[in-house]
């Protein structure tokens, strides 16, 4: 029975993280899931930086295999830039997400617009 | 064709005397996701959790964009969603739950909105036996009419008994194993389960080839929507 709960959890976990493999959709999301788990449970620089440097993973593995970012992973990313005073590469990222998902557009600007309409 | 629908009588038949799973098409269930009010983008609202773990939410929010990405939706940013409600002091859907949709429309650009219910997020332990459960209601409703688009009811069931069948092996097996049991994976495959309902969303290859799937359990469609439950 343990074993058979293992290989259950094992085969959730691998569906969900998706491994090495791209999904149906042409999505590679690398350990996104275990990542954001670990900054969620426990959240630290440590556990930010780490969850941060599998979005930049994923932003390259997807750019060697001529695959579409996933949605939201490049916005995740600038987020976490734009928090850390990073401004030029955080509206990168934005830029990005918003060439690939244009439904993003309305949503990333107001994100980057401060309350007072002065562009950061 | 023919000899599809013989089989499918004949499994009926077989069926009669146990309790039928009425099964729907996706375009029977799901009419208005194959016109041109399917949306291209999905806003996850904070999950109204009706566990008693407290963190379920924010563990559900780990999971719940993957499985909609793939299946061809646009899904927003969770974690920054979830972050933008917070510092509005929105943690629980039951918060918007009553506002009309147009207002995701207006503040965030969605075309859609989906509505999360934790109705089981447990452990249960009772000695020689144990599982862990996760239940969730998924209803999406659109932006522009408020119109339910997808809705469905699913739980799953992890058994973590011991099985050896020594009693005191299994005894420890089963605290252990309910013990150590994990709800991600878990509700990862509660999300997995209920999508195979869904129609698939723009950026996925077989968007709008799908409506003659004959994969909605009409029972759970309903019970999404069924407020008594």
């Amino acid at each position: 029975m343990n074993r058979a709960i293992t290989i259950f959890v094992l085969a959730a976990l691998i569906a969900l993280t998706g491994c090495q493999t791209v999904t149906p959709a042409g999505y590679y999301w690398g350990n996104y899931s275990k990542t954001l788990y670990a900054y969620t449970k426990a959240p630290s620089d440590e556990t930010l930086a780490q969850h941060s440097a599998e979005l930049e993973r994923i932003i390259e593995v997807s750019k060697d295999k001529n695959l579409r970012t996933p949605p939201g992973i490049h916005a995740e990313l600038g987020y976490i830039k734009a928090r850390r005073g990073e401004n030029a590469l955080a509206m990168a990222h934005y830029e990005s997400e918003m060439q690939q998902y244009p439904e993003s557009r309305l949503f990333l600007e107001r994100l980057t617009t401060p309350a007072d309409g002065t562009k950061r | 064709m023919d000899a599809r629908i013989l089989i499918s009588a004949l499994v009926l038949l077989g069926m009669t005397g146990c309790s039928s799973v009425q099964m729907g098409t996706k375009r029977d269930a799901y009419p208005l996701m194959y016109t041109d009010k399917k949306p291209v983008s999905m806003l996850v609202v904070p999950a109204i959790n009706e566990s008693t773990a407290a963190d379920a939410g924010d563990l559900l929010n780990v999971t719940v964009a993957q499985p909609f990405a793939d299946h061809g939706y646009y899904v927003f940013p969770v974690p920054i969603v979830a972050e933008i409600f917070k510092r509005e002091g929105i943690v629980e859907g039951t918060q918007v739950k009553g506002l009309p949709t147009s207002v995701f429309k207006k503040n965030f650009g969605a075309d859609s909105v989906l509505f999360i219910t934790i109705e089981n997020w447990d452990k249960n332990y009772m000695v020689v036996a144990g599982n862990i459960t996760v239940g969730i209601e998924y209803v999406l409703l659109s932006t522009e009419t408020n119109e339910v688009l997808w809705s469905y009811d699913q739980k799953v069931v992890v058994d973590t008994s011991g099985s050896s069948g020594n009693i005191l092996v299994d005894l420890v097996a089963t605290a252990i194993n309910t013990a150590v049991a994990q709800y991600v994976p878990v509700a990862a495959q509660v999300h997995a389960t209920a999508i195979q309902s869904m129609p698939f969303g723009k950026y996925h290859p077989q968007s709008g080839a799908d409506g003659e799937s004959r994969s909605v359990n009409l029972a759970a469609k309903d019970a999404a929507l069924d407020p008594t439950k």
